[in-house]
């Protein structure tokens, strides 16, 4: 057996195991919060989550302009984001992050289309944090605890955008299903 | 729409509403039969997805009937004036 084979059978295998797992997790998972699969009820649950992430990041400014208790905000903004992120997986069923063979094509195609965004929204969204702290490195002589701490907290908060963006999208997007 | 580059004017009308309606099948029933989510029917019944061959041959299957009675490069006239509009232009010759 050429090594190219066995590593695409452990590719193959892998890829199984994830959607096994996927699909184990979503019938678990199919019948909870049955009021909150509305489109109306989700996009509420995206609303929540970009206010979470604004607030995350005036915690990364507070940090930067030295006030002292603003590290403690971060535990609050956690406490809501969780159940929030986790309502929203579970509602929107967890599509921005399903393995393809759990998709049919058009859920794919919208999958697809929705990570596209979110890798741009990263990589842009990912300059504030990297500008700020190669600007402030070189002009405190790296010697600012505060701008560091800050900048580490505003590189999460966007990582956290740029991941959840997906479920985002997908969750704003669906459609209640159609009358018949 | 599906994001994918396409025609700009080579748009695939289908007829997938009317053929279920016509066969007292819901959305979920259909989507069970061709392996999809019922959102997906919708989404194609609405056109906002144009189908894979792969697709396309499975709910041509379901119907029982081809490609070409099923999805067009043309808006399909209804199925009532394509079969009594021909009778009446017979009946008035």
């Amino acid at each position: 057996m050429s090594k190219s084979t066995m590593n695409e059978n452990l590719l193959d295998r892998y890829q199984d195991y994830r959607t096994r797992r996927f699909v184990s997790h979503q019938a678990k998972t199919a019948g909870s919060l049955p009021s909150w699969r509305t489109q109306r009820r989700r996009r509420s649950l995206v609303v929540g989550l970009a206010v979470t992430f604004t607030f995350m990041f005036a915690v990364g400014v507070l940090c930067a302009l030295g006030v002292n208790w603003a590290p403690l905000l971060w535990l609050p903004a956690c406490a809501v984001f969780f159940p929030m992120w986790i309502a929203l997986q579970v509602v929107s069923g967890r599509q921005g992050d399903a393995p393809e063979a759990a998709l049919d094509e058009y859920e794919v195609s919208q999958r697809n289309s929705a990570r596209s965004i979110g890798l741009t929204v990263t990589q842009n969204l990912m300059m504030i944090p990297i500008c700020y702290l190669i600007i402030g490195s070189v002009s405190t002589g790296g010697t600012d605890q505060n701008m560091a701490y800050a900048g580490g907290l505003m590189a999460l908060t966007v990582l956290l955008i740029g991941g959840c963006t997906p479920a985002m999208i997908l969750g704003w997007t669906r459609r209640d299903l159609d009358p018949e | 729409m599906s994001p994918v580059r396409r025609g700009e004017n080579l748009p695939i009308h289908n007829r997938i509403g009317v053929l279920r309606a016509e066969r007292r099948m819901t959305r979920a029933g259909l989507a069970a039969l061709i392996d999809v989510n019922p959102q997906t029917v919708g989404a194609l019944e609405r056109g906002d997805h144009y189908p894979s061959l792969d697709l396309a041959f499975r709910i041509c299957d379901v119907f029982g009937l081809p490609v070409e009675a099923v999805f067009s490069r043309t808006a399909f006239t209804p199925l009532s004036a394509e079969l009594y509009g021909s009778h009446d232009a017979k009946g008035r010759t």
